[in-house]
């Protein structure tokens, strides 16, 4: 009686438990079910789409690479420094991850546009234009991703005791060298899950560019764009379905490697 | 190799302050936890900068506050072991050890310090399967690795067994002799300080309170506090009754005492003094009723015992008006008689007396309660 009373919240948990597996899990079903269906092969393998692919790949890349040379100081810095509003510009920081994507389209027309704040006299004065432009689908990827990889790595450094870098300066380590020997393999682990969630953010990227780099096939539409496009064209879903297969793929395939990489990363260190 | 050593520093509410020197020597910087010690270390590092004062290293000066000179750590030749180790937990026991090494023939040198420290069987493990004794092994390893001059250990040996302690004592000793090295040891453990120190810097609440040889710190405390943190049981209160030649008569309670007169300080008549005794110099007489009333032969009776095995621990009521304190080994106890015995005479030496001035910060109220604890 005892064990079976006992067992009756245990079978809620369980069912619980397997209707949210079937919530996540179905939608992937339903994605290969209709990927099987003719024309998605010719879909995946049209110029639109591997010109999306192309685009996504080397834009997510580069925002990357930026926000780890950029952000990594920026990271390491916040992790050891105590001023007066440090949390306001942790705050300002984070900002972009509960942002709306939208919101930080809008606002980065605004400033970086060609009648925004930073992007009118860019304009005027050396004729650059920014906006609707690859170089604004980097620079959207980058506002939306790279604060999720300053934050881990934050984190990461933060964990570090600070205790080890100060000792590996008695032993005669610059600065650079028990930052390198020390405090970076110490917060690989941080680094690395940092870094996959921003590339992740980026190559997914979809509100921001839209609206701050328009959907141009070739210069600006990024797989996420693409599938959009697909998808608003009467019997556009094996197409955009066919699009999302491959993307979804390309990402898996991505972040697989990633992670190898990662492990043996700090195994070595 | 020597050290300078000249700081003061405020740290929140922290005052430090504290001046001493080293030679090729062991000076071991004694005293509770938060007396200033581990902070010393790291003046000296440079982990920490002192607000005024000068720090110099083999003559050449790494801290300077009126020269503006402040060095980081790394162009500081020394070898630290903090407190708590802080070895690299990503590395394995070689790599750490190889961390701070540079030159030609690291792998030989490396081989040599890993057989020195009995780690050449573990060379290849990370710290975390260590055990606490092999982890210090491992951070001594690495801090003489940089071949400094000047070794800075904070509380070295606390995690190992008594037979590797000993023996790693006599390593420091003829380490010090051979590679004229110079040695900050911090230790809380009165019977190690005794041990290693050839000098010895005593701490307390941020002060440097006494430096000098061991068996002068530890024979001539310069207060009531410095006796107390080295474990003297029996500081008196007591007053000059007179005063001539190398001779001091003090009244205590209802007897007197006759001791030498310190270095460098002669007390005037009527002036109150402390007067300090070790447990271990007060001598048990059996009580002899004809006994005239003589100087240094003091009534008392037992009050407490203690026995440690090796030796007892009494504490009398005494005509003095104030407890004494009286070790003893058991091989005396048990010919004396002591046990069932409870009223006997005290005999304090002269020559073991040490008399010290009042100290206004030492009242006698705060002594009773550290002899007592």
């Amino acid at each position: 009686m005892t064990a079976l009373r006992a067992r009756a919240p245990l079978a809620g948990v369980g069912l619980l438990i397997a209707v949210f597996a079937v919530f996540f899990l179905l939608p992937f079903a339903g994605l290969l079910e209709r990927g099987l269906d003719g024309g998605a092969w010719e879909a995946m393998t049209s110029e639109t789409a591997l010109d999306a692919l192309a685009l996504s790949l080397w834009t997510s890349a580069l925002s990357l690479a930026i926000a780890v040379v950029a952000g990594t100081p920026v990271a390491y810095w916040l992790a050891h420094a105590r001023f007066p509003g440090k949390g306001a510009v942790e705050a300002l920081i984070d900002l972009p991850i509960v942002l709306p994507p939208t919101i930080a389209g809008v606002a980065l027309l605004t400033a970086f546009g060609r009648k925004g704040l930073l992007g009118a006299p860019l304009d005027d004065w050396f004729g650059l234009t920014l906006g609707f432009s690859t170089v604004a689908v980097i620079m959207a990827q980058l506002f939306v991703g790279a604060p999720f990889y300053v934050r881990a790595a934050r984190a990461g450094f933060a964990g570090v005791d600070a205790q080890y870098e100060r000792v590996a300066h008695t032993l005669g380590a610059s600065r650079l060298r028990a930052f390198a020997r020390i405090a970076l393999p110490l917060s690989w682990p941080s680094l690395a899950a940092g870094a996959a969630l921003c590339w992740a953010r980026a190559l997914g990227e979809l509100g921001a560019t839209l609206i701050f780099a328009g959907n141009l096939r070739g210069e600006t539409q990024t797989m996420p764009l693409a599938i959009l496009s697909a998808f608003e064209r009467a019997d556009g879903l094996t197409a955009a379905v066919a699009l999302a297969i491959l993307l979804l793929a390309v990402a898996l395939v991505a972040l697989a490697a990633f992670w190898l990489l990662a492990a043996r990363g700090r195994g070595a260190a | 190799m020597t050290l300078d050593f000249a700081a003061r520093a405020r740290l929140g509410g922290f005052s430090y302050d504290a001046r001493f020197e080293a030679g090729a020597e062991i000076v071991v910087l004694f005293g509770h936890s938060g007396a200033g010690k581990s902070l010393t270390l790291q003046l000296i590092a440079g982990l920490l900068r002192p607000d005024v004062g000068r720090i110099a290293i083999g003559g050449e000066p790494v801290f300077d506050s009126n020269a503006g000179l402040n060095l980081p750590p790394q162009e500081r030749r020394i070898g630290y072991v903090v407190q708590d180790l802080a070895l690299f937990p990503h590395m394995t026991v070689a790599e750490n050890v190889a961390f701070g090494m540079s030159g030609a023939d690291r792998e030989r040198r490396l081989g040599g310090l890993l057989d020195l420290m009995r780690l050449r069987d573990y060379r290849d493990r990370k710290p975390r399967s260590l055990s606490g004794g092999q982890q210090q092994r491992a951070a001594l390893a690495r801090a003489l690795a940089r071949e400094a001059s000047l070794l800075l250990l904070d509380e070295p040996f606390s995690a190992l067994d008594e037979s590797l302690r000993v023996e790693l004592r006599r390593e420091l000793i003829r380490l010090r002799s051979e590679l004229d090295l110079s040695v900050i040891f911090v230790t809380h453990d009165l019977r190690e300080a005794h041990l290693v120190a050839d000098r010895l810097a005593v701490f307390d609440a941020g002060r440097l309170l006494q430096f000098g040889g061991r068996e002068r710190v530890f024979r001539q405390p310069a207060d009531r506090r410095v006796a107390e943190l080295t474990g003297v049981a029996n500081i008196l209160r007591g007053r000059v009754a007179a005063a001539r030649g190398g001779e001091l008569a003090i009244e205590a309670g209802g007897a007197s005492l006759r001791a030498p007169a310190p270095d460098g300080w002669r007390p005037a008549e009527g002036e109150a003094v402390d007067v300090a005794i070790r447990a271990e110099r007060v001598n048990l007489r059996r009580l002899d009723a004809d006994d005239p009333e003589q100087p240094n032969l003091v009534r008392g009776s037992v009050r407490e015992e203690l026995a440690y095995g090796a030796t007892h621990t009494l504490r009398f009521e005494s005509a003095l008006g104030q407890p004494v304190e009286v070790e003893i080994a058991a091989r005396p106890y048990e010919v004396l008689g002591v046990a069932g015995q409870k009223a006997w005479t005290l005999e304090l030496p002269p020559e073991d007396l040490h008399v010290m001035p009042v100290s206004p910060e030492s009242s006698p109220s705060l002594s009773a309660s550290a002899t007592t604890a």
